[in-house]
């Protein structure tokens, strides 16, 4: 099976190989989507694992006890309201209706636990409002 | 039978008495109170438009160097401005796109910067921000400068008036894609086996669905352009008033047009954007606003037209051609509610003009003459109401047959 994760690692953790272990210690597969990684930073990994659902389950479980944050939602869409002109462009290619228009106001509605980070709504605004937030 | 005058208008806006309604108001109004009623309460009914106006453009006169130059090619953020006129006149197209191969070694080949073009250069300036000139002349004995090059700003420069050969179409297109690969048009993305709809038009909000016949707007009627005043010049490029028409004389499909002519230092840049359509290029989303004087109850009749009774074409554009096939036409109510039926398939829509901004333009100009600041003007001339739609197809020379 596959999950996307993303990855929060401390300051001290940056210097890990982890996809290398999850390769090794549990046959998992991981699929970097976006990774934002500086000697000495916090780091942030969005990954897409793939590999047994036993594997998967105790791939993540190791993570954790290593002091990496592990969540479930990856990065999200981010719409910039001093941007946005509500034009609504974006809301005919949101494949889940996450972007809507209010039906009275005609303002832009973005219902984030709808949302799947398609990201096709960041090339259709015309005036670059939308972005993710990695 | 209530008549009023522009002048008693324009009385009553000086002494702060005028009733403004907002077109939405109106049309309220008309289905509780009906026409006559309506007609006696009512001065002056105002009406907005937020969209992207691609034939739009800025005309800027820099002033004279010394020694002057005679302007021949120009880059403004590295976007080239016409300059085939007068020594420092430029034109400043809104869909100009940057000039890479001039713009290289200033280090900007990002996406970001190769998403900009004239629209944004002219929001830039707008918005008082600075912008980046250079130009090359022609060194003749009048001007012996050969180039030039500093950073300008709206208060640096002498004339800075948007000149829009095409704005305020009245009523558009739906666009739809019937083929099997993703299109990037002037509409925005539109995916393919009919994914989507696009619809520009705002519909029942729109100044010239609320005219229709132009009686009210002519050339010299003063209108918000860009939050700033502004004033019809002429007829718009395009402009196809013969347009089929309902029995409430609005038009099935793009009809007349305006060119807009407005002072751009006078402009916010909350009613100025440059914008980008993927794949497509660089625009611009221009507020503009415009009063509609009630002389008569004719006026009311006309400005109560509902979403419901107007209608557009919905074209596909997987067919690159002059003339697209049409899935027929379909009302604003139901390009509004968010879905439309096309072959049996329900398409979702979505709009290109923000009918949220649109009606803060309408909000805002109806609050401008309630304070007393904005007076209507009486028309010079009218728009012409004849004017034919020509397509323009290859002429070889023509053959003479001799007898």
């Amino acid at each position: 099976m596959k999950k996307r994760v993303t990855l929060i690692f401390p300051r001290r953790s940056v210097h890990m190989p982890v996809t290398y272990r999850l390769a090794k210690d549990f046959n998992v597969a991981a699929n970097i989507i976006r990774a934002q990684v500086t000697p000495n930073q916090v780091g942030t990994l969005v990954v897409e694992l793939s590999g047994d659902i036993d594997q998967l389950d105790a791939a993540l479980e190791w993570m954790r006890s290593q002091d990496i944050s592990v969540s479930l939602a990856s990065r999200e869409i981010v719409i910039d309201e001093m941007t946005c002109v509500h034009c609504g462009l974006c809301t005919g290619v949101c494949p889940t209706e996450a972007l809507s228009l209010d039906p009275q106001t005609f303002q832009l509605n973005f219902t984030r636990s709808r949302c799947v980070v398609c990201e096709q709504c960041i090339p259709t605004c015309p005036v670059q409002a939308i972005s993710t937030n990695l | 039978m209530v008549t009023r005058t522009i002048a008693e208008i324009n009385d009553k806006i000086q002494r702060q008495q005028v009733v403004v309604w907002t077109v939405e108001e109106l049309k309220s109004k008309v289905a509780e109170l009906g026409v006559a009623a309506v007609a006696q309460q009512v001065d002056v009914i105002t009406t907005g438009t937020f969209e992207p106006m691609e034939s739009s453009g800025a005309i800027l006169n820099l002033g004279h160097t010394d020694p002057p130059i005679k302007i021949r090619q120009c880059w403004l953020d590295g976007v080239p401005a016409y300059s085939g006129f007068g020594a420092v006149d430029l034109y400043l197209g809104a869909t100009q796109v940057t000039d890479y191969a001039s713009s290289i070694g200033e280090g900007n080949d990002s996406e970001e910067f190769r998403e900009r073009g004239g629209g944004h250069v002219i929001e830039d300036l707008v918005a008082g921000k600075a912008v980046h000139l250079r130009a090359l002349g022609q060194v003749t004995d009048c001007y012996s400068r050969a180039s030039f090059e500093t950073t300008i700003t709206r208060d640096t420069i002498n004339q800075f008036y948007l000149f829009n050969p095409r704005n305020l179409y009245q009523n558009f297109i739906v666009g739809v894609n019937g083929g099997d690969r993703p299109l990037y048009t002037y509409l925005g993305p539109l995916q393919p086996h009919l994914g989507n709809a696009v619809y520009s038009n705002p519909g029942a909000l729109s100044p010239l669905m609320n005219d229709p016949d132009l009686h009210l707007i002519g050339i010299g009627t003063r209108i918000l352009l860009g939050g700033g005043i502004g004033y019809v010049a002429w007829e718009g490029t395009q402009h196809f008033p013969l347009q089929k028409r309902l029995p409430n004389r609005t038009p099935i499909g793009p009809a007349a047009t305006l060119a807009l002519i407005g002072d751009a230092k006078q402009m916010q840049s909350r009613w100025v954007r440059g914008c980008y359509f993927k794949s497509y290029g660089p625009s611009l989303m221009l507020g503009v606003g415009v009063p509609l004087p009630v002389l008569n109850e004719e006026v009311v009749v006309r400005c109560a037209v509902q979403d419901k009774d107007l209608v557009a074409p919905i074209v596909d554009f997987s067919i690159p051609r002059r003339v697209r096939p049409t899935f027929g036409l379909v009302s604003y109510a139901q390009l509004k509610s968010g879905r439309v039926t096309i072959d049996g398939k329900s398409v979702r829509t979505a709009p290109l003009a923000s009918l949220y901004l649109s009606r803060q333009v309408a909000l805002d100009l109806k609050q401008r003459i309630e304070a007393g600041e904005f007076t209507l003007t009486e028309p010079v001339a009218a728009i012409p109401n004849d004017r034919a739609f020509l397509a323009q197809d290859r002429r070889g020379p023509q053959v003479l047959l001799e007898d």
